[in-house]
């Protein structure tokens, strides 16, 4: 970068506890989204040390990386992620198949069941409401039973009534399953709805 | 894993992703098999046409009476065997009227290759016979009946024998083999030839020993056979000289595998393109995989997998597409191959599996080996780079690739040299023009209007990348003008070879006295026929004094040999003075121009001194000049032409060939008649059989081409997509913030039509250049500029890529923005 090091998270130390839900707050471009890459393993830290469980996420590989998040980590994204030329059950079983689970088209269509989806499972992405299509992703996120799922800005791309309902659908689901939930949003009150908040700014943590 | 590759691929077919790799593959498959199925098969029908030209695949001569232990021990070995004389000898007629005729006598079996024909009356229509004449019976040449005022059944004398006339005698096979020029045809069973007691030791006889069989079988024969050959004695087989029709064939062949070296390229850069632009669209895919925890040797595997089973569909589909090019070949044939095309076997689809798996893993594998490598980070940044930049291994393992099927393909690296060096200038030349003019647009379009502007802009943001699709569009229409000119100069030949009414017909043992009536008749009837050339048969003794080996019939090499001479004060029409200089007109010096092949057979150059022996008299002269010939011409062709004066005090026969058409041949009736000494060769048949097939070489020529026309389009198709998704983008935005319909696309015709130009502009000067380096030294043809080719490359550069890229982002004014943008 021209010579100059960008320095885009500095000194920050948090701890999460398993089956506690966390929002992560900030402005656009105050790391959020860089903190959520490598807390989720997306991504390798110039300096620091992620540890998730008893793994040193800084210890593995690509690779390692890749096998740590198929099996503990479930992620909900902003614009979905859906892979289009997969059908709405395919996606979900998506996950399942890297882990080589037996049953995962049972597993898929329980989920998508869970999530509303029951009759509309051989749609593709593109033939599903924006909502739809968020539903999709958290039914895929919770089918791999992860021990920790990150959500990135899960309803960014909704109307606020989508939004809700999503938002509803994704704590719902976190409680039955147990899962230690990481959302990044800048929306006040979803981060309200999470039992710890940090806020971001300009790379720093600050205290709320 | 149950995420099958075929599952993926079936989707990504759903998504369109894979039509035109899968194409290219096809393609690539269907070419290379094809083409060398077809010329797999031609060869074996050369190899056949060959053989009926000797009347069996093995033959041996000799001027004696070879051993009964030969065909014994070839019976042995199972190998089919039939036995032909020829000599020279008087017919006598009952009514005292005599001819002098060229008898062969020939056994049961006569021949092994090919077929003998007769008609039931003189000049009557050609029937094939099953067997030759029986015993007791001859078949006489058509124009013997007049001559001798006989008819079908009369009765003739050979020598002591008597003989009952049960045919006339039309064509054999190795007619053309065992011609002796001492006058009209006489069949006669070879049992017959003791009753005759004309052939006694050391009359002019020439016995043939006719073998056939399986390959193998007949090697181990050649092999016993070859030790025991006495001087006089000599082995022929198919590298016997082939007539006309193989000569054309085989440059048809050459073409055909230059064609299909470059449908090769052409496929094998689709795909590359092809593969590339797949693996761009799968990043993302392969980012979320990883995301959900796939690891890269998954993706590897997966993608491995993909290809291998793209690579075994498009490998089925293109052998099958392959077989059907080749049988479209033999059905343009139809009937008009002189022998029956054999078989292809399995190699030319083993070919076409090769080049598919050379495709794969040079051009395909690369940029989706590196998906695996895509950071799973693009889930959440859209802006994490992607990784399918090129690294130089690529382009040097395309590079290996190309030049790799190239030279398996051809076995010929003189022309995959010149290929690679048109594709080199190419390269060259495009990157400096490309990124020079690139450079130069910005000026330009500071000035222009909003549409040009737009355009300009566009050329140059994104320079390297245009410049790049640039030197691939230069090269696709690079290789596609080089063949269209290579063609239209290949058949041009051909139609300057043998033009409508060459002459078909030679007339040779045409006495002094007859040269006056000769040709007063040919005018006469209005015959275009050559001058009349006059002939002496002699031998070359020796050069520099030097007496040259006798008669060692095995060799080619130097030795004593007998041949025609003839005499001009001017060079003859066809032929060019290659060395030396031709002799002032009235000269009396003793003097020869030699024809350059032969000079070089017999080691002698301008200077030289050569020794002839004519009839009984010595003649020396000395070498002034070096002639080449074109012995396709069908015109009177000599090795030796001397000043008139010096072979003036020779005893000289005359002959001439002329042309007669399908309608006139009945004047060949009156001609003999009035004319016996003379005889008249009947070339028509073979001089219109050569026409026929190179007609249907010629279409099979145009077929490879538009094939080969696919693989070029597909290129450019491929070319233009890889950069359809940037600029849709862009037009997109430019939608969206209101930007007319007529702005957005006259933006992107300019700036394709502008890349086109520059494509067409580098193909063309490349395209000239190999083709120069082809024809002159890989195809063995002159080569003159085309200046017809400039505004047929660079209009097809300008038309084909702005069309295609304006069609390709039709989409961007017909769909809303926001859809668009969402897509993308």
């Amino acid at each position: 970068m021209a010579g100059t090091e960008l320095q885009i998270l500095k000194g920050i130390t948090l701890e999460i506890k398993s089956g506690e839900s966390v929002a992560i707050v900030g402005a656009s471009g105050s790391g959020k989204s860089t903190l959520l890459g490598l807390l989720a393993g997306l991504d390798e830290a110039s300096g620091g040390r992620v540890i998730i469980g008893d793994t040193d996420l800084g210890e593995l590989d690509e690779d390692g990386r890749a096998l740590f998040r198929g099996r503990h980590v479930g992620f909900v994204f902003q614009s979905f992620q859906l892979l289009p030329a997969l059908t709405a059950l395919e996606n979900v079983m998506l996950p399942l198949e890297l882990q080589g689970q037996a049953r995962a088209g049972e597993l898929a269509e329980t989920f998508l069941a869970r999530v509303g989806l029951g009759p509309r499972m051989s749609h593709y992405p593109r033939q599903l409401s924006g909502g739809e299509q968020q539903r999709v992703a958290i039914a895929r996120a919770f089918a791999a039973h992860p021990s920790i799922l990150f959500a990135d800005e899960p309803t960014g791309n909704l109307d606020t009534r989508t939004g809700g309902h999503i938002i509803d659908l994704l704590f719902e689901l976190n409680r039955e399953e147990g899962t230690t939930l990481v959302l990044v949003t800048h929306d006040q009150q979803l981060a309200d709805r999470c039992q710890r908040r940090f806020c971001l700014e300009a790379g720093e943590l600050v205290v709320e | 894993m149950s995420i099958t590759a075929g599952k993926m691929l079936a989707r990504d077919w759903r998504g369109g992703e894979l039509g035109v790799l899968l194409l290219a593959l096809i393609l690539a498959v269907g070419v290379v098999s094809g083409i060398s199925a077809f010329a797999t098969r031609l060869q074996n029908a050369l190899i056949q046409e060959s053989h009926r030209f000797l009347a069996a695949d093995l033959v041996v001569r000799s001027s004696r009476e070879m051993p009964q232990g030969w065909l014994e021990q070839a019976g042995e070995d199972g190998i089919e065997q039939a036995l032909t004389l020829v000599f020279p000898s008087m017919v006598y007629a009952g009514n005292e009227s005599m001819q002098l005729v060229s008898v062969k006598a020939v056994s049961d079996n006569y021949p092994l290759r090919g077929s003998l024909t007769y008609s039931e009356q003189p000049f009557g229509s050609v029937l094939p016979a099953a067997d030759g004449p029986a015993p007791g019976q001859v078949w006489l040449e058509s124009r013997l009946f007049p001559l001798l005022d006989i008819a079908i059944g009369d009765k003739v004398f050979v020598g002591d024998a008597e003989f009952t006339v049960a045919a006339a005698a039309r064509t054999e096979p190795d007619q053309a083999a065992t011609f002796s020029g001492y006058g009209p045809r006489l069949l006669m069973h070879y049992e017959d030839i003791p009753a005759t007691g004309v052939v006694q030791p050391g009359s002019r006889v020439e016995y043939r020993q006719l073998y056939a069989a399986t390959s193998d079988a007949l090697e181990t024969y050649r092999q016993w056979l070859q030790p025991q050959l006495q001087d006089g004695q000599r082995l022929l087989d198919v590298s016997e000289g082939q007539p006309g029709i193989g000569s054309a064939l085989q440059r048809a062949e050459r073409f055909l595998l230059l064609a299909g070296s470059l449908g090769v390229v052409l496929a094998g850069v689709a795909v590359a393109l092809a593969a590339r632009r797949f693996s761009e669209r799968h990043n993302d895919y392969v980012a979320i995989m990883k995301s959900l925890g796939a690891t890269a040797a998954r993706v590897n595997r997966l993608y491995g997998s993909s290809l291998l089973l793209l690579g075994g569909v498009a490998t089925a589909i293109g052998c099958f597409l392959g077989w059907g090019i080749q049988a479209v070949f033999f059905q343009l044939f139809g009937d008009q191959l002189p022998v029956q095309p054999g078989p292809s076997g399995i190699r030319p689809y083993a070919i076409g599996a090769a080049t598919s798996l050379t495709c794969l893993l040079c051009f395909a594998w690369p940029p989706l080996r590196r998906l695996s490598l895509a950071s799973p980070l693009r889930v959440l940044r859209r802006d994490t780079p992607m990784e399918n930049r090129r690294t130089l291994g690529d382009y040097a393992l395309g590079l290996a690739a190309v030049t790799l099927l190239m030279w398996g393909y051809s076995q010929d690296w003189q022309l995959t040299l010149a290929v690679l060096a048109g594709l080199a200038i190419t390269v060259l030349l495009g990157l400096v023009l490309a990124l020079t003019l690139l450079r130069g647009g910005r000026l330009a379009g500071m000035r222009a209007g909003s549409i040009w502007r737009l355009a300009l802009a566009g050329l140059q943001r994104r320079g390297t990348s245009n410049a790049m699709q640039v030197v691939i569009f230069a090269m696709a229409i690079m290789l596609l003008l080089m063949l269209v000119l290579v063609r239209t100069s290949l058949i041009d030949d051909w139609q300057t070879q043998l033009p409508e009414g060459t002459p078909n017909h030679f007339m040779i043992n045409i006495g002094p006295e007859d040269v006056q009536p000769v040709d007063q008749m040919l005018r006469a009837q209005d015959i275009a026929s050559e001058a009349l050339y006059p002939m002496i048969r002699g031998r070359i003794m020796g050069v520099n004094g030097e007496e040259l080996p006798q008669t060692d019939d095995r060799e080619e090499g130097r030795r004593q040999r007998e041949t025609n001479f003839t005499w001009s004060d001017t060079l003859p029409p066809g032929n060019k003075l290659f060395a030396g200089q031709w002799w002032q007109a009235q000269t009396e010096d003793a003097v020869v121009s030699v024809e350059r092949e032969f000079a070089e057979r017999l080691g002698v150059s301008v200077g030289d001194t050569l020794m002839f022996l004519v009839g009984s008299e010595p003649l020396e002269a000395r070498v002034t000049s070096l002639r080449e010939l074109d012995w396709q011409s069908m015109r009177p062709n000599f090795f030796l032409v001397f000043p008139p004066r010096v072979l003036a005090p020779y005893p000289a026969t005359f002959m001439t060939s002329f042309f007669l058409g399908p309608d006139d041949k009945a004047f060949l009736n009156q001609f003999v008649r009035s004319f016996p000494t003379v005889t008249v060769i009947e070339m028509d048949v073979v001089v219109e059989q050569i026409r026929t097939i190179v007609g249907q070489v010629s279409s099979a020529i145009e077929l490879v081409l538009a094939v080969i026309l696919a693989a070029g389009s597909l290129v450019l198709v491929a070319g233009v997509q890889a950069s359809v998704d940037a600029r849709m983008h862009e037009s997109a935005i430019l939608r969206a913030l209101g930007a007319r319909r007529s702005l957005v696309l006259g933006g992107l015709f300019i700036e394709f039509a502008a890349m086109g130009l520059f494509a067409g502009l580098l193909a063309t000067v490349a395209a000239e250049f190999s083709v120069y380096v082809l024809q002159e030294w890989v195809m063995d043809m002159r080569y003159a500029p085309s200046p017809g080719v400039w505004p047929l490359g660079i209009g097809a550069g300008v038309v084909l890529i702005a069309g295609l890229g304006v069609f390709s982002c039709r989409k961007v004014v017909s769909s809303p923005p926001v859809a668009l943008l969402r897509e993308l």
